[in-house]
């Protein structure tokens, strides 16, 4: 069978993202219990290990641009139109859906190939929502948000919204030597002190993930950027990345007879397939449904909250937490620290209900203790 | 036979609800008090585990139980 230039594209996605799948099933990689164990018992080990996938990407994704072997500042990521506001309101929504919607969109799809049909329901759900945002009725809710307030930085002389570029007009030091710079001391940095400890280091699970996850980022750069490359056909630049392309695989499957497959959803069915297979080799998958109604109601927020936040913010745990921050951009770093703090304050707000006060007793409990000057372990 | 002091049901809780329940059950005990939870996430085991290596509450026994799992903790 002779596979044309943009499925073969499509394929390596589908293998990168198998891979992924499969990782991410055997370590329980979690962004949302990252910033679980972190803000609920002060553990870092699992923000330690999304750091290391962080770190990798970075240098090998900055490594290649560096060389022209890609060429990222043709991304979404870096784009002159800065949606700051779209990057803070999605990310936080984003965050508090991770957390009542039992992970991520990265999770969510390793916990369907586990046999989760919660998290299948989440799956449709985000998509709907994700393609609504992108092009349907709650694009009209996006761009309202976003025309008023985005930013064209290209009206400021920059070409792109890399920290490095915006740094160099500035000081006046050149942006490709602030990349490198930026590019060891976030990297280098977030993967010196991942390896610190301990507890990191000596176990197989969280070097796998670590590691694996950040060699994968980088190589999906690398597939788009390269082996995608064609003088007639080029398909376009991206890495992993899970929001949008749920969204275009629910279009995908509907409107199959008149679609083509894309690197995104192939990396959507790549998740679902790598995890299924990994549990049903290990004996682990199991099948889970609802057990009420109130159990299905935050299943449907979470997807909606994750669906319309993920395309408000261009990007999820994984899209912007870690692809997107591999190319230095701005509103990576806002997206990403916005997605931490909806789900910090999701699970907060989850503590403090328990109490059985009310919503407004669990809001200003959340609050207070969010507030820097009074950050403490409840 | 460890005498329980308190039952936590976190049955069909997903994660992180389980360990938030018991965080929040284990600051209303005294020291040496021991709770013991019934959850049915099957991530609750590893969770248990560096709970109870991070807050350095005791996990005196993890078991599975049917399609549930069972856990002891020790309040230090």
């Amino acid at each position: 069978m002779e596979f044309e230039h943009y499925q073969k594209i499509a394929l390596y996605g589908f293998i990168l993202a198998a891979i992924f799948g499969a990782i991410a099933n055997r370590t329980n990689f979690c962004t949302m219990g990252a910033v679980s164990d972190w803000v609920n018992m002060g553990a870092l080990t699992r923000l330690k290990v999304w750091l290391l996938a962080m770190g990798i990407a970075l240098i090998g994704t900055q490594t290649m641009h560096a060389t022209g072997t890609i060429d990222v500042s043709g991304s979404i990521y870096l784009s002159t139109n800065f949606t700051w506001l779209g990057y803070i309101i999605g990310g936080f929504l984003f965050g508090i859906g991770m957390t009542i919607g039992s992970g991520c969109g990265q999770k969510t799809l390793v916990r369907v190939g586990g046999g989760n049909l919660k998290s299948l329901v989440v799956l449709m759900v985000m998509g709907i929502t994700a393609y609504m945002t992108l092009r349907g009725l709650l694009a009209l809710l996006r761009l309202q948000i976003n025309d008023p307030t985005a930013l064209d930085l290209s009206e400021r002389g920059l070409t792109t919204q890399g920290i490095p570029e915006i740094l160099s007009m500035w000081t006046g030091l050149s942006s490709s030597m602030l990349a490198i710079v930026l590019t060891i001391l976030i990297g280098g940095g977030s993967i010196l002190y991942a390896l610190k400890d301990a507890g990191i280091r000596k176990s197989f699970d969280n070097m796998l993930s670590g590691v694996g996850i950040g060699l994968l980022i980088a190589s999906s750069w690398y597939v788009t950027g390269v082996l995608g490359y064609d003088d007639f056909e080029p398909v376009p630049l991206e890495g992993i990345s899970f929001i949008s392309p749920v969204g275009n695989t629910v279009s995908y499957l509907m409107t199959y007879t008149g679609s083509v497959i894309n690197f995104g959803i192939a990396v959507v069915f790549g998740m679902i397939a790598g995890s299924f297979l990994y549990s049903i080799l290990t004996g682990t998958f199991r099948f889970e449904s609802f057990n009420d109604q109130s159990d299905l109601v935050h299943h449907l927020w979470g997807g909606v909250l994750m669906g319309f936040g993920g395309v408000m913010a261009l990007g999820c745990t994984i899209g912007q937490g870690v692809t997107g921050m591999s190319t230095l951009a701005l509103g990576s770093l806002v997206a990403a620290l916005s997605i931490v703090a909806g789900c910090a304050f999701a699970l907060k707000m989850q503590y403090y209900l328990y109490d059985e006060q009310g919503w407004w007793h669990a809001f200003k409990a959340t609050i207070g203790d969010m507030m820097p000057s009074r950050q403490k372990s409840a | 036979m460890t005498e329980v002091n308190q039952e936590l049901d976190a049955r069909n809780l997903n994660c992180p609800l389980p360990i938030l329940r018991a965080k929040k059950t284990l600051n209303g005990m005294e020291s040496g008090q021991v709770v013991k939870i019934m959850a049915t996430d099957p991530g609750s085991v590893k969770d248990f585990e560096a709970f109870a290596n991070q807050t350095g509450n005791e996990l005196l026994e993890s078991t599975e139980v049917g399609n549930e799992f069972h856990f002891l903790l020790k309040k230090s």
